[in-house]
Protein backbone atom coordinates (compact mmCIF):
# COMPACT_ATOMS: atom_id res chain seq x y z
CA UNK A 1 0.00 0.00 0.00
CA UNK A 2 2.58 2.53 1.05
CA UNK A 3 2.22 6.30 1.02
CA UNK A 4 -1.27 7.71 1.24
CA UNK A 5 -2.82 11.04 0.53
CA UNK A 6 -4.64 13.06 3.17
CA UNK A 7 -7.93 11.23 2.68
CA UNK A 8 -6.57 7.75 2.96
CA UNK A 9 -8.33 4.59 1.90
CA UNK A 10 -7.45 1.03 2.66
CA UNK A 11 -8.94 -2.39 2.98
CA UNK A 12 -8.46 -4.87 5.76
CA UNK A 13 -5.74 -7.37 5.14
CA UNK A 14 -7.50 -10.37 6.59
CA UNK A 15 -10.82 -12.00 7.17
CA UNK A 16 -13.77 -12.75 5.00
CA UNK A 17 -17.21 -11.28 5.67
CA UNK A 18 -17.86 -8.35 7.98
CA UNK A 19 -14.84 -6.25 8.85
CA UNK A 20 -14.17 -5.81 12.56
CA UNK A 21 -13.98 -2.10 12.03
CA UNK A 22 -14.92 0.27 9.23
CA UNK A 23 -14.59 4.05 9.36
CA UNK A 24 -15.78 6.11 6.43
CA UNK A 25 -14.74 9.76 6.40
CA UNK A 26 -14.82 9.83 10.18
CA UNK A 27 -14.02 13.12 11.88
CA UNK A 28 -14.26 14.56 15.36
CA UNK A 29 -14.38 18.24 16.17
CA UNK A 30 -13.64 19.65 19.64
CA UNK A 31 -14.90 23.24 19.74
CA UNK A 32 -12.99 24.84 16.83
CA UNK A 33 -10.35 22.15 16.43
CA UNK A 34 -10.58 18.87 14.59
CA UNK A 35 -9.13 15.98 16.60
CA UNK A 36 -9.74 13.61 13.73
CA UNK A 37 -10.46 14.38 10.08
CA UNK A 38 -11.61 12.33 7.08
CA UNK A 39 -10.38 9.01 8.37
CA UNK A 40 -11.13 5.97 6.24
CA UNK A 41 -10.00 2.73 7.78
CA UNK A 42 -11.03 -0.89 7.54
CA UNK A 43 -9.71 -3.60 9.85
CA UNK A 44 -10.33 -7.27 9.20
CA UNK A 45 -11.33 -9.81 11.88
CA UNK A 46 -8.35 -11.12 13.84
CA UNK A 47 -6.06 -8.44 12.48
CA UNK A 48 -3.63 -6.51 14.67
CA UNK A 49 -3.34 -2.93 13.51
CA UNK A 50 -0.88 -0.57 15.15
CA UNK A 51 -1.74 3.13 15.18
CA UNK A 52 1.25 5.32 15.61
CA UNK A 53 2.14 8.98 15.36
CA UNK A 54 3.22 11.87 17.56
CA UNK A 55 1.24 13.25 20.49
CA UNK A 56 -1.93 14.93 19.27
CA UNK A 57 -2.04 12.83 16.10
CA UNK A 58 -5.58 11.64 16.86
CA UNK A 59 -4.83 8.08 17.97
CA UNK A 60 -6.72 8.34 21.26
CA UNK A 61 -9.61 10.18 19.62
CA UNK A 62 -9.91 7.42 17.05
CA UNK A 63 -9.92 4.74 19.77
CA UNK A 64 -12.52 6.64 21.79
CA UNK A 65 -14.78 6.88 18.76
CA UNK A 66 -14.39 3.17 18.02
CA UNK A 67 -15.05 2.27 21.68
CA UNK A 68 -18.23 4.42 21.64
CA UNK A 69 -16.90 6.81 24.29
CA UNK A 70 -17.01 9.67 21.77
CA UNK A 71 -19.30 10.25 18.83
CA UNK A 72 -17.87 11.08 15.44
CA UNK A 73 -18.85 14.54 14.22
CA UNK A 74 -18.72 13.45 10.59
CA UNK A 75 -18.61 10.20 8.65
CA UNK A 76 -19.70 6.69 9.48
CA UNK A 77 -18.37 4.25 12.05
CA UNK A 78 -19.16 0.55 12.00
CA UNK A 79 -17.70 -1.74 14.67
CA UNK A 80 -18.17 -5.53 14.52
CA UNK A 81 -21.05 -4.99 12.13
CA UNK A 82 -22.77 -2.50 14.48
CA UNK A 83 -23.39 1.10 13.47
CA UNK A 84 -22.32 3.77 15.90
CA UNK A 85 -23.80 5.56 17.76
CA UNK A 86 -27.08 3.67 17.24
CA UNK A 87 -25.75 0.35 18.51
CA UNK A 88 -23.17 1.61 21.00
CA UNK A 89 -24.28 -0.75 23.73
CA UNK A 90 -23.67 -3.77 21.51
CA UNK A 91 -20.23 -2.41 20.66
CA UNK A 92 -19.39 -1.97 24.35
CA UNK A 93 -20.49 -5.54 25.02
CA UNK A 94 -18.24 -6.95 22.31
CA UNK A 95 -15.21 -4.70 22.68
CA UNK A 96 -13.02 -3.28 25.41
CA UNK A 97 -10.54 -0.45 25.79
CA UNK A 98 -7.30 -0.36 27.72
CA UNK A 99 -7.07 3.35 28.51
CA UNK A 100 -3.71 5.09 28.90
CA UNK A 101 -4.34 6.10 32.52
CA UNK A 102 -6.05 2.93 33.63
CA UNK A 103 -9.35 4.36 34.95
CA UNK A 104 -8.77 2.68 38.29
CA UNK A 105 -10.05 3.82 41.68
CA UNK A 106 -7.26 4.75 44.10
CA UNK A 107 -9.33 4.24 47.23
CA UNK A 108 -10.22 0.65 46.33
CA UNK A 109 -7.87 -2.32 46.42
CA UNK A 110 -6.78 -4.05 43.24
CA UNK A 111 -9.20 -6.89 44.02
CA UNK A 112 -12.10 -4.48 44.60
CA UNK A 113 -11.36 -2.63 41.37
CA UNK A 114 -11.69 -5.88 39.43
CA UNK A 115 -14.83 -6.88 41.37
CA UNK A 116 -16.34 -3.54 40.43
CA UNK A 117 -15.37 -4.04 36.78
CA UNK A 118 -17.05 -7.45 36.70
CA UNK A 119 -20.25 -6.09 38.25
CA UNK A 120 -20.30 -3.17 35.84
CA UNK A 121 -19.92 -5.59 32.97
CA UNK A 122 -23.11 -7.24 34.21
CA UNK A 123 -21.44 -10.41 35.52
CA UNK A 124 -23.19 -11.69 38.62
CA UNK A 125 -20.88 -12.66 41.49
CA UNK A 126 -20.50 -16.42 41.83
CA UNK A 127 -18.40 -18.78 43.91
CA UNK A 128 -15.80 -18.64 41.11
CA UNK A 129 -15.54 -14.85 41.03
CA UNK A 130 -12.59 -14.64 43.41
CA UNK A 131 -10.75 -17.41 41.59
CA UNK A 132 -11.19 -15.69 38.21
CA UNK A 133 -10.05 -12.35 39.57
CA UNK A 134 -7.06 -13.96 41.28
CA UNK A 135 -6.12 -15.62 38.01
CA UNK A 136 -6.20 -12.28 36.18
CA UNK A 137 -4.19 -10.60 38.95
CA UNK A 138 -1.69 -13.44 38.93
CA UNK A 139 -1.32 -13.15 35.16
CA UNK A 140 -0.19 -9.53 35.50
CA UNK A 141 1.93 -10.17 38.61
CA UNK A 142 -0.31 -8.34 41.08
CA UNK A 143 -1.69 -11.20 43.14
CA UNK A 144 0.51 -10.34 46.14
CA UNK A 145 -0.79 -6.75 46.04
CA UNK A 146 -4.43 -7.71 45.50
CA UNK A 147 -5.59 -6.43 48.89
CA UNK A 148 -3.57 -3.22 48.82
CA UNK A 149 -5.24 0.05 47.91
CA UNK A 150 -4.44 1.24 44.39
CA UNK A 151 -3.42 4.63 45.80
CA UNK A 152 -0.23 2.90 46.96
CA UNK A 153 0.43 1.30 43.55
CA UNK A 154 3.11 2.62 41.21
CA UNK A 155 2.00 3.83 37.76
CA UNK A 156 3.27 0.57 36.29
CA UNK A 157 1.19 -1.46 38.77
CA UNK A 158 -1.88 0.59 37.89
CA UNK A 159 -1.32 -0.16 34.23
CA UNK A 160 -0.98 -3.86 35.06
CA UNK A 161 -4.26 -3.68 36.97
CA UNK A 162 -5.96 -2.15 33.95
CA UNK A 163 -4.54 -5.01 31.85
CA UNK A 164 -5.93 -7.52 34.36
CA UNK A 165 -9.37 -5.89 33.92
CA UNK A 166 -8.99 -6.49 30.21
CA UNK A 167 -8.56 -10.20 30.87
CA UNK A 168 -11.78 -10.54 32.85
CA UNK A 169 -14.07 -10.35 29.86
CA UNK A 170 -13.35 -12.10 26.55
CA UNK A 171 -14.26 -9.77 23.68
CA UNK A 172 -13.96 -9.69 19.90
CA UNK A 173 -12.27 -6.29 19.61
CA UNK A 174 -9.55 -5.05 21.95
CA UNK A 175 -8.50 -1.40 21.80
CA UNK A 176 -5.23 -0.56 23.50
CA UNK A 177 -4.21 3.04 24.05
CA UNK A 178 -0.51 3.39 24.85
CA UNK A 179 -0.32 -0.10 26.42
CA UNK A 180 3.46 0.19 26.91
CA UNK A 181 3.36 3.51 28.77
CA UNK A 182 4.51 3.45 32.42
CA UNK A 183 5.70 -0.15 32.15
CA UNK A 184 9.15 -1.55 32.82
CA UNK A 185 10.82 -4.10 30.54
CA UNK A 186 9.01 -7.04 32.17
CA UNK A 187 5.72 -5.16 31.85
CA UNK A 188 6.31 -4.43 28.17
CA UNK A 189 7.01 -8.11 27.57
CA UNK A 190 3.84 -8.96 29.47
CA UNK A 191 1.82 -6.71 27.14
CA UNK A 192 3.35 -8.44 24.12
CA UNK A 193 2.50 -11.86 25.58
CA UNK A 194 -1.08 -10.83 26.31
CA UNK A 195 -1.46 -9.33 22.84
CA UNK A 196 -0.27 -12.69 21.47
CA UNK A 197 -2.76 -14.59 23.64
CA UNK A 198 -5.63 -12.31 22.60
CA UNK A 199 -4.75 -12.81 18.95
CA UNK A 200 -4.56 -16.55 19.43
CA UNK A 201 -8.05 -16.34 20.91
CA UNK A 202 -9.28 -14.65 17.71
CA UNK A 203 -9.60 -11.07 18.95
CA UNK A 204 -9.03 -8.16 16.62
CA UNK A 205 -6.62 -5.64 18.12
CA UNK A 206 -6.18 -1.95 17.48
CA UNK A 207 -3.10 -0.79 19.36
CA UNK A 208 -2.18 2.88 19.59
CA UNK A 209 1.33 3.76 20.63
CA UNK A 210 3.74 6.57 19.91
CA UNK A 211 6.47 3.93 20.30
CA UNK A 212 6.20 2.90 16.65
CA UNK A 213 9.26 0.63 16.75
CA UNK A 214 7.46 -1.47 19.39
CA UNK A 215 4.14 -1.38 17.58
CA UNK A 216 5.75 -2.47 14.32
CA UNK A 217 7.08 -5.66 15.89
CA UNK A 218 3.63 -6.92 16.76
CA UNK A 219 1.42 -5.58 14.00
CA UNK A 220 0.04 -6.98 10.77
CA UNK A 221 -0.43 -3.46 9.57
CA UNK A 222 0.85 -0.07 10.56
CA UNK A 223 -1.24 3.10 10.39
CA UNK A 224 0.62 6.37 10.82
CA UNK A 225 -1.37 9.40 11.92
CA UNK A 226 -0.56 13.07 12.12
CA UNK A 227 -2.77 16.04 13.01
CA UNK A 228 -5.89 13.91 12.99
CA UNK A 229 -5.33 12.34 9.59
CA UNK A 230 -3.89 9.06 8.37
CA UNK A 231 -0.68 9.86 6.53
CA UNK A 232 0.66 6.39 5.83
CA UNK A 233 -0.65 2.85 5.94
CA UNK A 234 1.01 -0.42 5.09
CA UNK A 235 2.73 -3.52 6.37
CA UNK A 236 5.69 -3.32 8.74
CA UNK A 237 7.84 -4.56 5.85
CA UNK A 238 6.70 -1.69 3.65
CA UNK A 239 7.41 0.69 6.50
CA UNK A 240 10.98 -0.59 6.75
CA UNK A 241 11.48 -0.13 3.00
CA UNK A 242 9.68 3.23 2.67
CA UNK A 243 11.37 6.20 1.01
CA UNK A 244 13.17 8.49 3.44
CA UNK A 245 10.76 10.95 5.09
CA UNK A 246 7.59 9.16 4.03
CA UNK A 247 4.93 8.74 6.68
CA UNK A 248 6.24 11.28 9.06
CA UNK A 249 6.62 9.04 12.12
CA UNK B 1 -31.63 -7.15 36.04
CA UNK B 2 -28.24 -6.14 34.70
CA UNK B 3 -29.20 -2.52 35.22
CA UNK B 4 -29.75 -3.12 38.94
CA UNK B 5 -26.45 -5.01 39.16
CA UNK B 6 -24.69 -1.98 37.68
CA UNK B 7 -26.63 0.36 39.96
CA UNK B 8 -25.54 -1.73 42.93
CA UNK B 9 -21.93 -1.79 41.68
CA UNK B 10 -21.76 2.02 41.59
CA UNK B 11 -23.45 2.35 44.97
CA UNK B 12 -21.16 -0.29 46.55
CA UNK B 13 -18.06 1.38 45.11
CA UNK B 14 -19.12 4.88 46.26
CA UNK B 15 -20.06 3.71 49.77
CA UNK B 16 -16.74 1.90 50.10
CA UNK B 17 -14.82 5.00 49.01
CA UNK B 18 -16.88 7.26 51.29
CA UNK B 19 -16.41 4.97 54.30
CA UNK B 20 -12.65 4.95 53.69
CA UNK B 21 -12.12 8.63 52.97
CA UNK B 22 -15.08 10.18 54.83
CA UNK B 23 -14.40 13.09 52.48
CA UNK B 24 -17.98 14.11 51.94
CA UNK B 25 -19.62 13.10 55.19
CA UNK B 26 -17.22 14.78 57.63
CA UNK B 27 -17.22 18.05 55.70
CA UNK B 28 -21.01 18.03 55.42
CA UNK B 29 -21.72 17.19 59.04
CA UNK B 30 -19.33 19.85 60.30
CA UNK B 31 -20.60 22.49 57.86
CA UNK B 32 -24.25 21.73 58.63
CA UNK B 33 -23.75 21.96 62.39
CA UNK B 34 -21.85 25.23 61.90
CA UNK B 35 -24.69 26.76 59.88
CA UNK B 36 -27.28 25.84 62.50
CA UNK B 37 -25.13 27.24 65.32
CA UNK B 38 -24.59 30.49 63.41
CA UNK B 39 -28.34 30.90 62.86
CA UNK B 40 -28.99 30.11 66.48
CA UNK B 41 -26.48 32.71 67.74
CA UNK B 42 -27.51 35.30 65.16
CA UNK B 43 -31.19 35.18 66.07
CA UNK B 44 -30.65 35.03 69.81
CA UNK B 45 -32.75 33.56 72.61
CA UNK B 46 -36.15 34.45 71.12
CA UNK B 47 -37.58 30.94 71.45
CA UNK B 48 -40.91 31.80 69.87
CA UNK B 49 -39.28 33.30 66.78
CA UNK B 50 -36.84 30.39 66.54
CA UNK B 51 -39.67 27.87 66.72
CA UNK B 52 -41.60 29.66 63.98
CA UNK B 53 -38.70 29.79 61.54
CA UNK B 54 -37.06 26.51 62.59
CA UNK B 55 -38.16 24.51 59.53
CA UNK B 56 -36.87 27.21 57.18
CA UNK B 57 -33.52 27.45 58.97
CA UNK B 58 -33.18 23.69 58.99
CA UNK B 59 -33.75 23.44 55.23
CA UNK B 60 -31.37 26.31 54.53
CA UNK B 61 -28.78 24.21 56.39
CA UNK B 62 -29.72 21.07 54.45
CA UNK B 63 -29.61 22.94 51.13
CA UNK B 64 -26.16 24.44 51.57
CA UNK B 65 -24.80 21.24 53.08
CA UNK B 66 -26.36 19.17 50.32
CA UNK B 67 -24.67 21.30 47.67
CA UNK B 68 -21.34 20.15 49.11
CA UNK B 69 -22.33 16.52 48.61
CA UNK B 70 -23.68 17.13 45.11
CA UNK B 71 -20.46 18.82 43.99
CA UNK B 72 -18.58 15.64 44.94
CA UNK B 73 -20.98 13.22 43.23
CA UNK B 74 -18.54 12.24 40.50
CA UNK B 75 -15.37 13.00 42.46
CA UNK B 76 -14.13 9.38 42.47
CA UNK B 77 -14.58 9.23 38.69
CA UNK B 78 -12.68 12.48 38.25
CA UNK B 79 -9.76 10.98 40.18
CA UNK B 80 -9.98 7.79 38.11
CA UNK B 81 -9.85 9.69 34.82
CA UNK B 82 -13.37 10.95 34.21
CA UNK B 83 -16.86 9.62 33.62
CA UNK B 84 -15.38 7.52 30.84
CA UNK B 85 -14.27 5.18 33.62
CA UNK B 86 -17.94 4.21 33.89
CA UNK B 87 -18.86 4.47 30.22
CA UNK B 88 -16.41 1.78 29.17
CA UNK B 89 -18.84 -0.86 30.33
CA UNK B 90 -21.84 -2.15 28.43
CA UNK B 91 -25.37 -1.73 29.72
CA UNK B 92 -27.95 0.90 30.48
CA UNK B 93 -26.26 4.26 31.27
CA UNK B 94 -29.17 5.20 33.53
CA UNK B 95 -27.70 2.76 36.07
CA UNK B 96 -24.95 5.35 36.62
CA UNK B 97 -27.56 7.97 37.48
CA UNK B 98 -29.50 5.65 39.77
CA UNK B 99 -26.38 4.45 41.61
CA UNK B 100 -25.16 8.01 42.15
CA UNK B 101 -28.66 9.17 43.14
CA UNK B 102 -29.08 6.50 45.80
CA UNK B 103 -25.58 7.27 47.09
CA UNK B 104 -26.33 11.00 47.42
CA UNK B 105 -29.68 10.26 49.02
CA UNK B 106 -28.07 7.98 51.61
CA UNK B 107 -25.32 10.44 52.55
CA UNK B 108 -27.82 13.32 52.86
CA UNK B 109 -30.23 11.28 54.96
CA UNK B 110 -27.46 10.23 57.35
CA UNK B 111 -26.40 13.88 57.73
CA UNK B 112 -30.03 14.87 58.29
CA UNK B 113 -30.36 12.20 60.97
CA UNK B 114 -27.76 14.21 62.89
CA UNK B 115 -29.06 17.62 61.81
CA UNK B 116 -32.69 17.23 62.89
CA UNK B 117 -31.96 16.50 66.60
CA UNK B 118 -29.39 19.33 66.67
CA UNK B 119 -31.95 21.70 65.14
CA UNK B 120 -34.61 20.48 67.57
CA UNK B 121 -32.40 21.47 70.49
CA UNK B 122 -31.13 24.77 69.06
CA UNK B 123 -34.45 25.99 67.64
CA UNK B 124 -36.77 24.45 70.23
CA UNK B 125 -38.61 22.43 67.58
CA UNK B 126 -41.44 20.30 68.97
CA UNK B 127 -40.64 17.00 67.24
CA UNK B 128 -42.26 14.80 69.89
CA UNK B 129 -45.20 12.98 68.40
CA UNK B 130 -44.27 14.06 64.86
CA UNK B 131 -41.03 12.16 64.35
CA UNK B 132 -42.30 9.80 61.66
CA UNK B 133 -44.21 12.39 59.58
CA UNK B 134 -41.27 14.82 59.82
CA UNK B 135 -38.90 12.01 58.74
CA UNK B 136 -41.22 11.19 55.83
CA UNK B 137 -41.18 14.81 54.66
CA UNK B 138 -37.40 14.87 55.02
CA UNK B 139 -37.12 11.78 52.81
CA UNK B 140 -39.43 13.28 50.16
CA UNK B 141 -37.59 16.60 50.17
CA UNK B 142 -34.17 14.98 50.13
CA UNK B 143 -35.19 12.70 47.26
CA UNK B 144 -36.17 15.65 45.04
CA UNK B 145 -33.02 17.48 46.10
CA UNK B 146 -30.83 14.46 45.24
CA UNK B 147 -32.48 13.85 41.87
CA UNK B 148 -31.92 17.40 40.64
CA UNK B 149 -28.46 17.60 42.21
CA UNK B 150 -27.21 14.29 40.80
CA UNK B 151 -28.42 15.25 37.33
CA UNK B 152 -26.93 18.73 37.32
CA UNK B 153 -23.70 17.52 38.89
CA UNK B 154 -23.16 15.40 35.76
CA UNK B 155 -24.23 18.29 33.53
CA UNK B 156 -21.70 20.69 35.05
CA UNK B 157 -18.90 18.12 35.39
CA UNK B 158 -16.85 19.51 32.52
CA UNK B 159 -17.59 23.20 33.09
CA UNK B 160 -14.72 25.41 34.15
CA UNK B 161 -16.75 27.33 36.76
CA UNK B 162 -18.54 24.23 38.02
CA UNK B 163 -18.55 25.27 41.70
CA UNK B 164 -20.48 28.41 40.78
CA UNK B 165 -22.63 26.94 38.03
CA UNK B 166 -23.95 23.99 40.04
CA UNK B 167 -25.76 26.06 42.72
CA UNK B 168 -26.89 28.60 40.10
CA UNK B 169 -28.58 25.89 38.04
CA UNK B 170 -29.82 23.73 40.90
CA UNK B 171 -31.25 26.25 43.37
CA UNK B 172 -34.02 27.68 41.14
CA UNK B 173 -35.23 24.16 40.37
CA UNK B 174 -35.16 23.26 44.05
CA UNK B 175 -37.58 26.05 45.02
CA UNK B 176 -40.73 23.88 44.88
CA UNK B 177 -39.00 21.04 46.74
CA UNK B 178 -37.64 23.29 49.48
CA UNK B 179 -40.91 25.22 49.69
CA UNK B 180 -42.86 21.99 50.05
CA UNK B 181 -40.50 20.49 52.62
CA UNK B 182 -40.29 23.67 54.74
CA UNK B 183 -44.03 24.35 54.67
CA UNK B 184 -45.01 20.75 55.40
CA UNK B 185 -42.50 20.51 58.27
CA UNK B 186 -43.64 23.86 59.68
CA UNK B 187 -47.29 22.85 59.46
CA UNK B 188 -46.49 19.72 61.46
CA UNK B 189 -44.36 21.17 64.24
CA UNK B 190 -45.92 24.61 64.59
CA UNK B 191 -49.70 24.53 65.10
CA UNK B 192 -49.90 28.28 64.43
CA UNK B 193 -48.51 27.82 60.89
CA UNK B 194 -50.97 28.28 58.05
CA UNK B 195 -51.94 25.62 55.57
CA UNK B 196 -52.39 21.90 55.81
CA UNK B 197 -49.65 19.31 55.54
CA UNK B 198 -51.45 17.31 52.84
CA UNK B 199 -51.23 19.92 50.09
CA UNK B 200 -47.52 20.48 50.60
CA UNK B 201 -46.82 16.75 50.68
CA UNK B 202 -48.72 16.33 47.40
CA UNK B 203 -46.63 19.14 45.90
CA UNK B 204 -43.46 17.41 47.07
CA UNK B 205 -44.53 14.05 45.64
CA UNK B 206 -45.55 15.64 42.33
CA UNK B 207 -42.19 17.38 41.87
CA UNK B 208 -40.26 14.30 43.04
CA UNK B 209 -42.00 12.16 40.41
CA UNK B 210 -41.65 14.81 37.69
CA UNK B 211 -37.96 15.42 38.35
CA UNK B 212 -37.18 11.71 38.69
CA UNK B 213 -38.85 10.79 35.39
CA UNK B 214 -37.36 13.70 33.42
CA UNK B 215 -33.83 13.36 34.86
CA UNK B 216 -33.70 9.56 34.53
CA UNK B 217 -35.05 9.73 30.99
CA UNK B 218 -32.66 12.42 29.78
CA UNK B 219 -29.52 11.39 31.68
CA UNK B 220 -27.96 9.40 28.79
CA UNK B 221 -27.97 12.58 26.70
CA UNK B 222 -25.58 14.17 29.23
CA UNK B 223 -23.07 11.41 28.62
CA UNK B 224 -22.83 11.99 24.86
CA UNK B 225 -19.48 13.44 23.84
Amino acid sequence: MGQLGEASVSTGSSGAGTPALRLGGAGKRFARNWGLRDVDLEVGPGELVALTGPNGAGKTTLLKIVSALHRATTGTVEVLGCRLPAEENLVRERSTLLPPHGYVYEQLTGLENLRFARLMAGVKPTSETREQIDRALDRVGLLAAADERVGGYSSGMRKRLAIARLLLRPVELVLMDEPYASLDVAGIELVDEIVGELRAGGSTILLASHRWERAIREADRLVVMERGRITWMGSPGEWAGRPAGAGGA
Amino acid sequence: MEMWLRTWAILWKDILIEVRTKGTFNAMAFFAALILFIFSFAIGPDFELLRRIAAGLLWVGITFTGLLALARTYHSEELAGGLEALLLYPGEPRAIFLGKLIGNLMVLLVVEAILYPVAAVLFHMQLAGHVLPVAGIAVLGTFGFSVIGTFYSALTLHLRAREVMLPLLVLPLLVPVILGAVSATAALIDPSARGGVGGWVRLLIAFDVLYFVVCTWTFPVLLER
